[in-house]
């Protein structure tokens, strides 16, 4: 039950924020917290208790898969101290589902845009 | 907070984890909690390491159908309801106790204490004496 919640739009708040911040490479966990901080200009932080929490069911989803520890391509950018450390990568799936659930809140924005439109000229 | 103390402190939280999530993730969690050293970042790690802790203990719960106590000891099937309320129960008079011993005021009307409130306590205590006298005067 929770695999199915997480492939289907909408997704939760840390869902999405882990999903889009492994979209722009392999990352291990304080490497996603960061980057939730970066991508929210702050506003958004997640814990490392919620973080792999997500984790957990995101790899039980299929979404996100755990990078084998031989594969240094992907940890080119890992300081030595950083490479003993859990790396993760989003699937082919995971990519769609964060596609699926772009394009579903560009649909909110658009209609939000929409009807605070209608409104304004409403009361004109 | 001392570092070694608040890192004593974060270390025993992931000890209450259960053990599938800590020996899949306890040891990045540390990790990630010596790697924060921003301002604020200690008491933000501990409501989320305290957050983790209860919704891990509830999932576990649920999903195995059965109730572990940090300790280690398990219970299960219908016992479950009965130990809630007996711990309810108990942390309930623990608090009321505690009020008791210090004598805090009631806040309702400052001259009663709450020692006054509740005599019920009184009965409690005086119950294995009378329990003592019941079994004197049956022969």
């Amino acid at each position: 039950m929770l695999a199915k919640n997480a492939k289907n739009p909408p997704l939760s708040s840390a869902t999405l924020h882990i999903l889009l911040a492994l979209a722009g490479g392999n990352l291990h966990g304080y490497g996603i917290i960061k980057e939730v901080v970066r991508n929210s200009d702050g506003h958004y932080r997640l814990g490392p208790g919620t973080l792999y929490d997500n984790l957990k069911k995101l790899i039980n989803a299929g979404l996100v898969a755990d990078v084998p520890t031989s594969s240094s391509s992907t940890r080119k950018a890992a300081s030595a101290k950083e490479e003993d450390r859990r790396f993760f990568s989003l699937t082919r799936e995971g990519k769609d589902v964060l596609s699926r659930e772009v394009d579903r809140l560009q649909g909110v924005v658009t209609k939000a845009r929409a009807r605070l439109q209608e409104a304004r000229t409403g009361r004109a | 907070m001392n570092r070694a103390v608040s890192r004593l402190a974060y270390r025993v939280i992931l000890r209450l984890h259960p053990a599938s999530f800590r020996d899949e993730f306890g040891s990045e969690m540390q990790w990630i909690f010596e790697q924060e050293r921003q301002p604020g970042a200690a008491a933000h790690l501990f409501l989320d390491g305290t957050l983790s802790l209860l919704r891990q203990r509830f999932k576990s719960q649920n999903s195995h159908g059965q109730l572990s106590i940090a300790s280690g000891v398990i219970i299960t099937g219908p016992g479950i309801a009965p130990v809630r309320f007996f711990q309810a129960a108990l942390t309930l008079s623990l608090l009321c106790f505690g009020l008791m011993l210090l004598k805090l005021p009631n806040p309702l009307n400052a001259s009663v204490t709450w020692a006054d409130r509740m005599p019920c306590y009184t009965v409690t205590l005086q119950a294995p004496s009378h329990a003592e006298v019941v079994l004197q005067s049956a022969p």
